[in-house]
């Protein structure tokens, strides 16, 4: 079965307004694929015009190898999991499931055949015959699932399926999810707003912003190499370094940001001295010690602190520079921080160049309102 | 505190006059039937009978006209509804311009009095070669009471989800599918409703069906007659058997709205 | 909109939906309507002589009326009356109306609209026909005044217009009462608290707050009411007396006793006219809309 999902030149405009920029994309079969982005970058009119619901204004869809450009959403080889679900509430569970396979005109007999199998396949074995509505959410969660894979799609399309649920059953249904995905070997096309549901569950993710796909990357390398400001600021933190490139030296990059020392970090486009370019350092990568380390580069004060389990988050004011946001292991006994850092106390910082990226051209503003930017210079 | 007091006090007065008002009519009717007294009254009290009721059963002018009311009834079932449904789900798909010229047209029947309707469906007919009878009757009564359908229907449909449709859609439903079997069964408490208000709004019509009968009396032009030439009590004893149905079958509705009302979940 | 039909429904659909509508606008509302206002403006003519030279546009049926001095009485006492009528079920109903919104409790409100509802599904026939016998001459009123010896003779209620509106009042008052009950009911119930707590009595706070606020169901209720009134056959029929005709009664006798449909087509057509015209005006004054009307 093909399920690669192939985006040629498409774009989407209604009026005057894009929603979605000229975008090529290829989706391997049997892949786990996600589109994250905040609401309005597009996403979702990317999912529909793949599902049939929207007809492209340029470009063209194909599906399994095939054109689908103008084959009509009842025609496609797409089933969708809607973010409200759309359950049939006036049909039982069994109906449900089986409403695909009863509109393509399969028998009784051969439907409930399959509607027992994918009940099993979503760990609902016996509930066929309860009205949607008795169901928790979790279990409407599997019965979508259930009636969407019940047509033998080659591509299952997510819409934010989970975003109703609570916290802990949202994690659970990460996991099984992919499991769902392994097992039946379909391609997935999720789309979310959470970078968490992304990173954990996908083989590759499109960060998308304004009708435009940012990056396209697995997600390790989505956060150890993001390659626009936007993708380095929505995905995961970041502190935001804006300045003047010193000195390039292979990879690395030495930049002149207006603080005592200069920064050091890694770059994979050509810059040259002189060029603007932003370094960006995650939270977790400061190695933050006492003020009189003086091995440390970077000074600074600690304006508060925060307890997160295992996390102690920091706001450092550093000298002559912006408030930065760091993340270090919180201090248990035994720990080889000796001197304690104070609120209020100085102290002195460092990072690792190697995690510590560098992306042309100095940003100055944040560029999005879901991304957290940390580091917005003052 | 003392003004309030006397408003509510008034209030509590004027709500027991009201509803005397409203049956008292009613009852004095009913109870009309079983008084022996020729002229339908219940002053004086000649005697208790049930003899009305035996006069009604053998009137055949009240029967004939019965079995029109009924068949025109069915037959504004047949026009009304499926116009009344397919005007909701118009106003409810389509939007742009001249949407809202199209729902004042919808409207204006029921803002048009009723003998109006029934005189231009008289002229408008007379033109084909159609005269008052029982077809006529079903038209112009249509004319209106699909209008009620429509208000009925769209009332229902505007708080239907539309992703319910976009998903049968995307399971390989053709777009008949989905209304055959997503979008009709949502309707159907609404149609219901609707077919049971159609059936009594035509049982009941006279401004309109007086003008479009033609020979083809029907129970409300029957029983008008009887009351200003040759009124018994019998006509009492019809009044009061209809009331009957009507009450039971508004007591039916209305249980049956409340059992789902209270069934619907959140 | 074609489009958006298609779409949703697919092309059979749609194409019986856009024909069931328009036979209906069409051919059930919009061309009977035409026809009898172009009939107002024709003779009455034999059969043999229609398209013939006589058949010509002509004011003759309007010209009538307006010359009908005994017509035009009854045109506007027919107005008058339907206003009387609009007046009195407004003033009857609106202390119940506000009862229902925001004095009764849930339960009481749903008691009392179940037993609105009731006479409500009755026959406009035979809740007048109710009066009919009680207004009768030697009917349960009379002999109840006369036993209370308020008079002494018994009246003739169905000889004047006062049975003609009585009746009236009692056939329309839910087309009254439930749009008043929607517009109260969806005023918030702290406003009323409000302005009693700053000082505002009864009478200023129904004037100020209350009455405002319902103003589109006082409309939708003017209007459904006096539509009703001044199109009424049955309750004048069965409730006047021959003194006291009502228009449409005058309309009937054009069409079925008369025989000339053209000049009862203009009559019918200035009773439109009317209608629309009150309609206009109180949509005017009361600044509401089409879509206010149809909740």
């Amino acid at each position: 079965m093909d399920g690669r999902v192939s985006l040629s030149q498409v774009a989407m405009r209604f009026g005057d307004f894009t929603a979605i920029q000229p975008t090529s994309l290829d989706i391997e079969s049997g892949e786990f694929f996600s589109f994250l982005g905040p609401s309005g970058c597009g996403k979702t009119t990317l999912l529909n015009m793949i599902s049939g619901f929207l007809t492209p204004s340029e470009g063209s869809v194909a599906i399994g190898g095939s054109d689908m450009t103008r084959v009509p959403v009842n025609r496609r080889p797409t089933a969708m999991i809607f973010q409200n679900l759309a359950l049939f509430p006036l049909m039982s569970v069994y109906q449900n499931i089986e409403f695909g396979l009863e509109v393509r005109g399969i028998d009784r007999q051969k439907r409930r055949k399959s509607a027992d199998e994918l009940l099993e396949l979503v760990a609902l074995t016996g509930s066929g015959d309860k009205p949607v509505a008795e169901l928790s959410g979790g279990q409407k969660q599997r019965i979508a699932i259930a009636r969407a894979l019940a047509v033998e799609p080659r591509v299952l399309l997510l819409d934010e399926p989970l975003s109703a649920l609570d916290l802990k059953l949202r994690q659970h249904m990460r996991i099984e999810l992919k499991a769902i995905q392994r097992k039946t070997g379909i391609t997935f096309i999720y789309i979310t707003h959470d970078q968490g549901e992304a990173l954990t569950m996908s083989d590759r993710v499109a960060v998308m912003s304004e009708g435009r796909i940012q990056q396209v990357a697995d997600p390790m390398t989505l956060y150890r190499q993001p390659q626009t400001d936007f993708v380095a600021s929505f995905v995961g933190e970041n502190n935001r370094f804006p300045g003047r490139v010193m000195a390039v030296e292979g990879e690395l990059v030495t930049l002149d940001a207006g603080l005592p020392a200069p920064l050091y970090g890694r770059s994979t486009v050509p810059l040259e001295p002189g060029d603007p370019a932003t370094l960006y350092i995650r939270p977790e990568q400061w190695r933050v010690g006492p003020a009189a380390d003086r091995h440390l580069p970077l000074g600074g004060v600690i304006l508060s602190e925060h307890f997160e389990g295992a996390w102690l988050t920091l706001e450092i004011a550093l000298d002559r520079g912006p408030t930065i946001r760091a993340q270090v292991p919180h201090l248990t006994p035994g720990a080889d921080v000796e001197v304690p850092l104070v609120v209020g106390g100085a102290c002195r910082l460092d990072y690792s160049p190697r995690e510590a990226v560098v992306l042309a051209g100095a940003v100055h503003e944040p560029t999005n309102e879901e991304g957290v930017d940390v580091a917005a210079t003052a | 505190m003392s003004s309030s007091r006397f408003f509510s006090w008034a209030l509590k007065a004027y709500l027991l006059v009201f509803f005397v008002y409203l049956f008292l009519p009613l009852v004095i009717m009913a109870a009309a039937t079983f008084n022996e007294s020729r002229f339908p009254t219940i002053t004086p009290w000649t005697g208790t009978t049930l003899q009305w009721f035996s006069a009604l059963w053998a009137d055949s002018g009240m029967w004939s006209s019965l079995v029109n009311s009924l068949m025109v009834a069915v037959g504004v079932l047949c026009l009304a509804l499926p116009i009344g449904i397919a005007s909701a789900l118009f106003l409810t798909t389509v939007d742009g311009r001249g949407k809202s010229f199209i729902y004042a047209l919808i409207l204006s029947p029921l803002l048009t009095p009723g003998v109006i309707i029934g005189i231009s469906t008289l002229i408008f007919w007379r033109g084909w070669g159609l005269n008052g009878g029982i077809a006529l009757t079903v038209i112009a009564q249509s004319a209106f009471i699909a209008a009620y359908v429509m208000l009925m229907v769209a009332a229902r449909l505007q708080r239907f989800d539309r992703t319910l449709e976009q998903a049968a859609l995307d399971l390989g439903a053709s777009q008949w599918q989905v209304f055959r079997r997503v979008l009709l069964p949502y309707l159907k408490p609404a149609i219901l409703s609707a077919a049971v208000l159609a059936f009594l709004q035509s049982l009941e019509n006279y401004n309109t069906t007086l003008f479009v009968a033609g020979y083809d009396t029907t129970l409300t032009i029957y029983i008008a007659s009887k009351v200003r030439t040759g009124l018994t009590p019998a006509v009492n004893a019809l009044a009061l058997l209809m009331i009957l149905f009507t009450v039971g079958l508004a007591m039916i509705y209305e249980f049956k709205r409340r059992r789902e009302a209270a069934s619907r979940p959140g | 909109m074609w489009q958006q039909l298609r779409r949703r429904f697919g092309v059979p659909l749609a194409v019986a939906i856009i024909s069931l509508l328009g036979i209906w606008l069409i051919a059930m509302v919009l061309l009977p309507q035409w026809q009898m206002i172009d009939y107002s403006f024709h003779p009455s003519l034999l059969p043999s002589e229609r398209g013939g030279v006589k058949d010509v546009w002509s004011l003759t049926n309007y010209a009538t009326f307006f010359h009908n001095d005994i017509h035009l009485a009854i045109f506007l006492k027919t107005i008058w009356s339907s206003v009387l009528v609009t007046g009195l079920t407004l003033i009857v109903s609106y202390p119940l109306a506000y009862y229902l919104a925001k004095v009764a409790t849930p339960g009481q409100a749903a008691l009392c609209l179940l037993l609105l509802i009731i006479p409500f599904w009755i026959n406009e026939i035979l809740r007048t026909f109710a009066w009919y016998i009680i207004f009768a001459f030697k009917g349960p009123l009379n002999e109840l005044l006369l036993a209370l010896g308020w008079i002494d003779r018994p009246i003739r209620f169905l000889n004047g217009d006062t049975g003609v509106l009585v009746g009236m009042v009692y056939a329309y008052i839910l087309f009254m009462v439930f749009p008043l009950y929607n517009a109260i009911e969806s005023l918030d119930t702290n406003q009323i608290r409000a302005a009693r707590d700053l000082g505002a009595g009864w009478g200023r706070t129904h004037r100020r707050i209350v009455i405002p606020h319902a103003k589109p169901g006082i409309a939708t209720g003017c209007i459904m009411t006096f539509m009703l009134a001044a199109g009424s056959y049955a309750v004048p029929a069965l409730l006047g007396s021959p003194g006291s005709r009502w228009f449409t009664q005058i309309i009937y006798n054009w069409f079925f006793e008369g025989g000339d449909w053209n000049q009862g087509a203009a009559y019918a057509f200035l009773l439109l006219v009317l209608c629309i015209v009150f309609v206009t005006v109180i949509m005017r004054v009361f600044k509401v809309g089409l879509g206010d009307i149809a909740k």
